[in-house]
């Protein structure tokens, strides 16, 4: 092995600024936060009202994350998970419960700046209890050989009047093989919402299978999916929603932009209605950049190339 | 110089516009007027050169060079630019981002927000917003005007600026054409109301795709009032029989 800690924790902190980040924010005292490499908790911090506890598991680390109930967290705590080395393994689980009417926001970063033959699996179990709201914004960072295989998988149930929002980016690096599975399960007037948006290159392909449970009345979801996908990207996107109490709202929605004639993406929203009282909707969109956007960009002197670039950053901001 | 030669456009074996010839002298300002359906904006794509708006016949002249087919992006590079009826909307990409192309025109923050105020928005409330959804039509109408003082073009092809704008569009409009003219530009108004082509030097009235009168702002409006004010037609004013006569002999 030969790489300490240190140098470990050197690696992930230079690939999170290589993207911009200012990481020494992450890594202050006042912040909540673990550090996950490889196998190993290099960086543990918990705060008044947080209860972080790690377990090391065959190939990866679980953590059990608790919020104390009507804790409110001023900033987000943070959940850096990085692999260093080339080739490997990583298992991840997080068991998060968000007591009630606890505020809390996570920022996640998951650096892999080198890696060429790995799988990073990752499972998420999340409960926010009764009146409790928790964002989750996991952020990728990939090598760019697009050789990672990447699994995650989050299942979340959100109780009455409970607040649940879950972001996964991936727009920076190439993304390798990549599954995205959210399953979310709304309680009595709880609030969802889902989001994922990436940017597939070369022949990179992905998975993204997006599911709301509206179980409970008056419950409210969203699931969007943003997925831009160029050259030979291989992308295949599914959002469902279930209306399964009276009065509950959801929506899904895909918007697939692709450029290049070697793509091949799929989108298919699922909705069932299970009470007639539900009301769902969709919306998907697969196509180049729109081209009114394009002209208007060119008109004001950009290149296609430069239009198209412009568009493609703000949607995926 | 630009100049447009005898410009036709047919679409879907449909005649669009019929042989037109306008001039527009760098520095002056000028207006298109005429009725919904006249070719107006049409003409405007066609100058702009957008894709499917190639002219049947005729050509394009800027400076005595013949830009027919050069692309939107080649012409952009040579100082025209267009403002759509409906601009359209970016998700994700902020006022202040959209005005500077993503940072790739540099300005200073003053005349930015100087840009902003003469489109009638407050730079404070504006600058960070997204040029999305939460824009009302008006609202992003404004926007894009103030991106093309931003590029200052020598043409500025502006389409029924005032389109989805409060009562205030009038002065609005015409604080535009004044930055416009300011640096030595010209600004191109394409409109169907009279009053929007009150403060321009010169004014083409087209209808049913031919050039029925030209000349100086105040009589071409005076004639554009009388015909078209009472025409049932929109396409087919019924008080210039001469005119009238020609559009017939190829509707």
């Amino acid at each position: 092995m030969g790489i300490n800690i240190t140098d470990e924790y050197k690696q992930i902190v230079d690939a999170l600024e290589k993207n911009g980040y200012d990481a020494s924010k992450y890594f202050d005292k006042r912040v909540a936060s673990i550090i996950i490499s490889g196998n190993r908790v290099i960086g543990l911090n918990n705060v008044p009202g947080v209860k972080l506890t790690p377990t090391q598991i065959e190939n990866g680390v679980r953590v059990d994350m608790e919020i104390e109930e009507g804790v409110a967290l001023p900033i987000p705590i943070h959940v850096c998970t990085g692999y260093v080395e080339k080739r490997g393994l990583q298992n991840v689980i997080f068991n998060i419960r968000i007591r009630k009417n606890a505020k809390v926001k996570f920022t996640a970063h998951c650096v892999f700046p080198q890696v060429e033959e790995f799988t990073h699996n990752a499972i998420s179990n999340v409960i926010v209890e009764d009146g409790a709201v928790m964002e989750y914004a996991d952020e990728h960072f990939h090598s760019d050989l697009g050789t990672i295989n990447l699994r995650t998988i989050t299942n979340a149930k959100v109780e009455k009047g409970g607040i649940y929002k879950n972001s996964f980016t991936l727009t920076k690096t190439r993304i390798g093989k990549l599954y995205v599975e959210m399953n979310l399960d709304l309680g009595e007037s709880a609030i969802g919402e889902l989001t994922s948006k990436v940017k597939g290159t070369k022949n990179d392909e992905i998975e993204i299978k997006e599911t709301l449970n509206l179980n409970g009345e008056r419950s409210r979801g969203i699931a969007k999916s943003t997925v831009v996908a160029l050259d030979e990207t291989k992308a295949n996107i599914v959002n469902i929603a279930y209306g399964n109490a009276p009065y509950s709202y959801g929506h899904v929605e895909c918007n697939e932009i692709t450029k290049g004639n070697k793509v091949d993406v799929k989108t298919e929203p699922i909705l069932k209605v299970v009470n007639d009282l539900s009301e769902l909707t969709h919306e998907a969109s697969i196509g180049r950049v729109n081209r009114r956007q394009l002209e208007t960009l060119m008109a004001k002197g950009l290149t296609e190339e430069e239009a198209t670039e412009l568009i493609i950053k703000g949607i995926l901001q | 110089m630009l100049k447009l030669e005898n410009i036709s456009f047919k679409a879907d074996n449909k005649l669009i516009l019929k042989e037109v010839s306008m001039e527009f002298e760098e520095g002056k300002k000028y207006a298109i007027l005429g009725v919904n359906g006249a070719g107006k904006s049409t003409l405007g794509y066609i100058i702009m050169g957008l894709e499917d708006y190639k002219p049947t016949t005729g050509r394009i002249l800027l400076d005595n060079e013949d830009i027919t087919n050069l692309s939107i992006y080649e012409r952009a590079k040579r100082g025209i630019t267009l403002v759509f009826q409906e601009p359209p909307r970016f998700e994700g990409i902020s006022v202040g981002a959209y005005l500077t192309l993503g940072g790739k025109i540099k300005i200073d923050r003053n005349e930015l927000e100087q840009v902003l105020e003469t489109v009638g928005l407050n730079p404070k409330l504006y600058i960070a917003r997204k040029v999305n959804g939460s824009l009302s039509g008006g609202e992003r109408k404004r926007v894009e005007l103030a991106s093309i003082l931003v590029l200052k073009p020598r043409y500025a092809i502006l389409d029924e600026p005032d389109s989805g704008i409060d009562i205030m569009s009038l002065e609005m409009v015409n604080n535009v054409l004044n930055y416009i003219a300011s640096y030595g530009g010209t600004p191109i108004i394409i409109t169907h109301r009279e009053e929007m082509a009150t403060n321009v030097d010169f004014a083409y009235h087209i209808c049913n795709g031919i050039v029925l009168n030209k000349g100086d702002a105040i009589s071409v409006i005076e004639e554009y009032k009388k015909e078209c004010g009472i025409c049932n037609h929109p396409n087919a004013p019924k008080q210039n029989e001469k005119s009238k006569e020609e559009v017939r002999k190829w509707v």
